[in-house]
């Protein structure tokens, strides 16, 4: 039973994991835009894509050793997402602000319409295998199995959220983010330049994003142009629950979802006899989600604002 | 009816923003809170609305303890009020931001239709309102368009137009120029009721003078003295709290003329406004 | 009277006539133009409804299908071989509207208290939680199968069978539905709705329970979407969980903001371009979705506020027309 324990453990922190840092995404452009990003999923899609045909292009330029073409495809791709991230924010979101918020967010949508069908014509709508960048072998932790993929992803995904963390606690770009998503008016009036926090948001975020996708896609060896969708609204449920706008949230909702699904799957048809099977899995975190935010209306980490301390009058 | 306050205190985190307050407010009069700021004047508005709760004591209407009822509720047994940064319904006309206040308060009467008013009957009282408060000319502009001053009295007629026996009004002359307020001072004044109680928040001091029936000063969140405005206006603590002590005032006195002997600052004679 | 005068009211009249010839001419059209237009009518209706709740309450719903799925599923195993019931259309369509309400409520009631973005993302999640259970409950509802074979609807003794019967049913329900709503846009509850959009704090100070409020709306909405959820199952005469993905709540939610919000005659040319681009774009082959997309995002960073501008609204085409018919010197 214990080793069956951490099995789902770890499995539960890799996917937990991946969905902490998509979920990073949504909740930085959420704090400085007020915008569900709905095209966010798309640059999750598009890391694996991209990645697979900077990987492809090197070695078939001659490369270098494998593991440093990898890690330049890597790199490359977090560059090109979060370059595409920024040019999207440029000129599909910028010209918005002033329109209250849901042009912004049909924007948003149309844009999501506009990548998965970009990659959809370009490579196909059939699912391609994804070449594993570390050779899955599996090694005995504890008397549980676990894979190098699994630990490289979540090695990975921690440096990058702790990477995150210091940048934007330690730096001075990060701390203009932070101001920008405390108050846009009161940022600008201090001389922060806004835009650039949002565009440095726009960077970051869709560039998580594709490094999450990557993981994704080689834990399950496969990528898809539809990849995005579901997994994005998860990412999604996992920032709200964590609370949006707080980047520590994203991560601890992230890992949370990632505990609940897996552990939900692999309890609840053993706990309910039977009568509620794993495909119930997504309702679980649902159902989950309305919970927990019907008892802290802003989300584990969020900020619960006074309604006299409310700065926007309207919700929508 | 009269609404009293049975001390009071109401903490954020370690903050004592209002300790121990205890006040009563009859109908009839127009009653000033002021005090410098921070000193727990607009805490005050807001616990006595409902949007803070209290953290002890007890806030009365009549018989009826407000405190633990939900804000709507407070606002149907006829405590309305107007807000410190002006909160009107941008997108709505000056007459739909009045229409707004008739909504049938409750189920049975939205659907049965007894006691709510009919369409015919709100709108007269609207527009009585709006010839009122001068506003008839710009009934149908949306509110949002109106120039500042006529959005502050906009408000101030969405707080009076449903005859609310209690009215708190979070500084009305905030934002305006010296004119404007003394028509402010002048309309609050006429709005004054046996059936009313008029409870203001005010930084302006010519207004709180020369409209209030009496006035309380709060400082640190504690009441440091309560009366008719000639009482108040003399009160040698009202005076420190607002200025420092007296050696300070001299202090600052000394100081002032020497500057204006240079030709620099102008002090104001008078209280401090903040 | 001068001649411009009775120039301007021949000009409406041949606007109304062409209207009426138009819609009236709809069903000789070949079948599938028919149907694209039924479709058009009932994202008309669909729209309209949730319009209630993102345009007039400033809520947003993002798991609309949802009630439409409820109503739709009603019709399944009210009508149908399934469970072998076989109620009239009719009464199955008020049971769909219930249906669709109380659900609403059950919705509503705990989680309207949320805001924004939150109530947002609730709304989202119980859509995708009521496909899901649709797509698991397989003893109720044949699961991913779906149920086939539903009943040939009637109404008062007609045949509805044709996507030309379907389209009059439609017609008149749209019609209603744009007149209920534009009823109700006017009275003194969509004022307090619109008031709730622009600041709800204040709304409650004013006396109002702006819990009961937004319940009305979602529950209203959500009883227009059962209802439209019943004609899809009777047209289709099939249901399946594939009909409604959080996509189809979007793609509602995406008429009304194109059209613009809060207008019913926004929404019914957002129906109208979100239907029929598709279509067009049949030539593109696979290239549909891309440049429907595009279409989609130059329109809103062209016009960011809906295709129709807030003051070309119903209110305002009724005004021109009774000015111009009862007194045209003031127009």
């Amino acid at each position: 039973m214990f080793d069956y324990f951490l099995q789902q453990l770890i499995f539960a922190l890799a996917i937990g994991a991946i969905y902490g840092l998509i979920a990073l995404g949504y909740t930085m452009v959420y704090g400085v835009m007020r915008l569900i990003n709905f095209a966010h999923g798309e640059f999750f899609m598009l890391g694996p894509y991209i990645y697979t045909f900077l990987f492809s292009g090197l070695v078939g330029l001659g490369g270098l050793a494998p593991v440093l073409d990898s890690a330049i495809a890597i790199v490359a791709s977090f560059v090109i997402v979060g370059l595409l991230g920024v040019a999207i924010e440029r000129f599909a979101y910028r010209p918005l602000r002033a329109y209250g918020r849901l042009a912004p967010m049909l924007s948003a949508l149309g844009m999501s319409i506009v990548l998965q069908s970009a990659v959809r014509v370009t490579v196909g709508p059939q699912p391609v295998h994804f070449p594993a960048i570390v050779p899955s072998t599996p090694i005995d932790a504890l008397g549980g199995m676990v894979t190098t993929v699994q630990l490289g992803i979540l090695i990975a995904a921690v440096l990058l959220m702790v990477g995150l963390t210091l940048f934007v606690n330690g730096t001075r770009l990060g701390i203009w983010i932070r101001a920008a998503s405390e108050s846009w008016t009161t940022s600008s009036l201090l001389g922060i330049r806004v835009n650039r926090a949002v565009s440095l948001v726009f960077f970051i975020g869709p560039g998580l994003g594709a490094m999450a996708g990557i993981m994704y896609a080689s834990y399950y060896g496969i990528m898809q142009p539809t990849m995005g969708s579901v997994i994005g609204l998860k990412a999604f449920t996992a920032a709200i629950l964590g609370g949006i706008g707080s980047i520590p949230g994203a991560m601890l909702g992230g890992f949370l979802l990632g505990a609940i699904e897996v552990f939900g799957t692999a309890f609840l048809p053993i706990l309910s006899f039977g009568y509620i099977g794993t495909e119930y899995r997504d309702v679980f975190a649902f159902a989950v989600l309305i919970l927990v935010l019907l008892f802290k209306p802003a989300g584990l980490l969020g900020e619960t604002v006074s309604e006299e301390t409310t700065v926007a009058k309207k919700d929508y | 009816m009269a609404l009293a306050l049975e001390n009071v205190s109401k903490h954020f985190g370690s903050l004592v923003a209002i300790r121990n307050l205890s006040l009563s407010f009859d109908v009839g009069s127009i009653y000033s809170i002021i005090g410098p700021n921070g000193a727990g004047k607009s805490t005050v508005v807001n616990m006595i609305a409902g949007s803070y709760a209290v953290t002890s004591g007890t806030i009365r209407l009549g018989e009826t303890a407000l405190n633990r009822l939900p804000k709507h509720r407070i606002a149907q047994l006829g405590v309305s009020r107007t807000y410190q940064n002006l909160r009107l319904f941008d997108g709505m006309t000056v007459l739909e931001n009045l229409e707004v206040c008739f909504f049938p308060q409750s189920w049975l009467t939205f659907l049965t239709g007894a006691k709510r008013l009919s369409k015919a009957e709100r709108l007269e009282i609207c527009h009585a309102c709006l010839a009122e408060f001068h506003l008839s000319d710009v009934a149908d502009v949306l509110a949002g368009d109106l120039p500042y001053g006529r959005q502050k009295i906009l408000e101030l007629a969405r707080a009076f137009v449903t005859q609310a026996p209690i009215v708190l009004l979070d500084e009305p002359a905030a934002g305006l120029n010296h004119t404007e307020t003394k028509d402010m001072a002048a309309m609050i004044a006429g709005l004054k009721r046996e059936d009313r109680a008029i409870i203001l928040v005010e930084h302006d001091m010519d207004m709180v003078m020369s409209i209030s029936d009496r006035i309380d000063v709060l400082n640190y969140g504690e009441l440091l003295c309560s009366g008719t405005p000639d009482l108040v206006r003399t009160n040698e603590r009202v005076q420190e709290a607002y200025l420092g002590t007296t050696e300070e005032l001299d202090d600052i006195r000394k100081l002032a003329q020497s500057r204006r002997a240079q030709g620099g600052l102008r002090a104001n004679a008078g209280i401090v406004r903040h | 009277m001068g001649n411009s005068v009775i120039a301007r009211r021949l000009g409406l009249l041949a606007v109304l006539a062409l209207c009426v010839v138009l819609l009236a001419l709809v069903p000789y059209f070949p079948s599938y133009y028919v149907r694209v237009v039924d479709s058009i009518l009932i994202y008309i209706i669909l729209a309209v409804g949730l319009n209630l709740v993102v345009g007039y309450a400033g809520l947003l719903d993002l798991g609309f299908i949802a009630f439409y799925a409820v109503g739709a599923y009603a019709y399944a195993m009210l009508a149908s071989g399934q469970f072998d019931i076989h109620l009239p259309f009719i009464v199955v369509l008020f049971i769909g509207a219930a249906a669709g309400a109380i659900a609403g409520i059950l919705l509503g009631f705990p989680v309207l208290k949320l805001r924004g973005d939150y109530l947002a993302i609730v709304t989202l999640s119980f859509g995708e939680i009521i496909r899901i259970a649709i797509n698991n409950a397989d003893d109720l509802t044949n699961g991913p199968q779906g149920i086939a074979g539903l009943d040939r609807a009637s109404l008062f003794g007609l045949p509805l069978t044709t996507p030309v019967h379907f389209y009059w049913l439609l017609l008149v329900l749209a019609i209603i539905v744009c007149a209920g709503v534009y009823y109700m846009e006017r009275s003194i509850l969509g004022k307090a709705w619109r008031a709730l959009r622009e600041d709800q704090d204040v709304v409650r100070g004013l006396g109002i329970n702006t819990t009961t409020l937004k319940l009305l709306a979602f529950a209203l909405s959500a009883a227009i979407g059962g209802a439209g959820g019943v004609i899809f199952g009777a047209f289709q005469r099939f249901v399946s969980p594939e009909s409604f993905t959080f996509q189809e709540s979007l793609l509602v939610v995406l008429i009304i903001i194109i059209g613009g919000v809060g207008n019913i005659v926004g929404v019914i040319a957002g129906a109208v371009v979100l239907v029929v681009l598709p279509e067009i774009l049949h030539f593109a082959a696979q290239y549909r979705l891309l440049i429907y997309g595009v279409v989609l995002v130059t329109v809103i960073v062209l016009r960011p506020g809906g295709l129709v501008s807030p003051r070309f609204n119903l209110g305002f085409i009724i005004r021109k027309v009774r000015t111009l018919w009862l007194s045209p010197s003031k127009t």
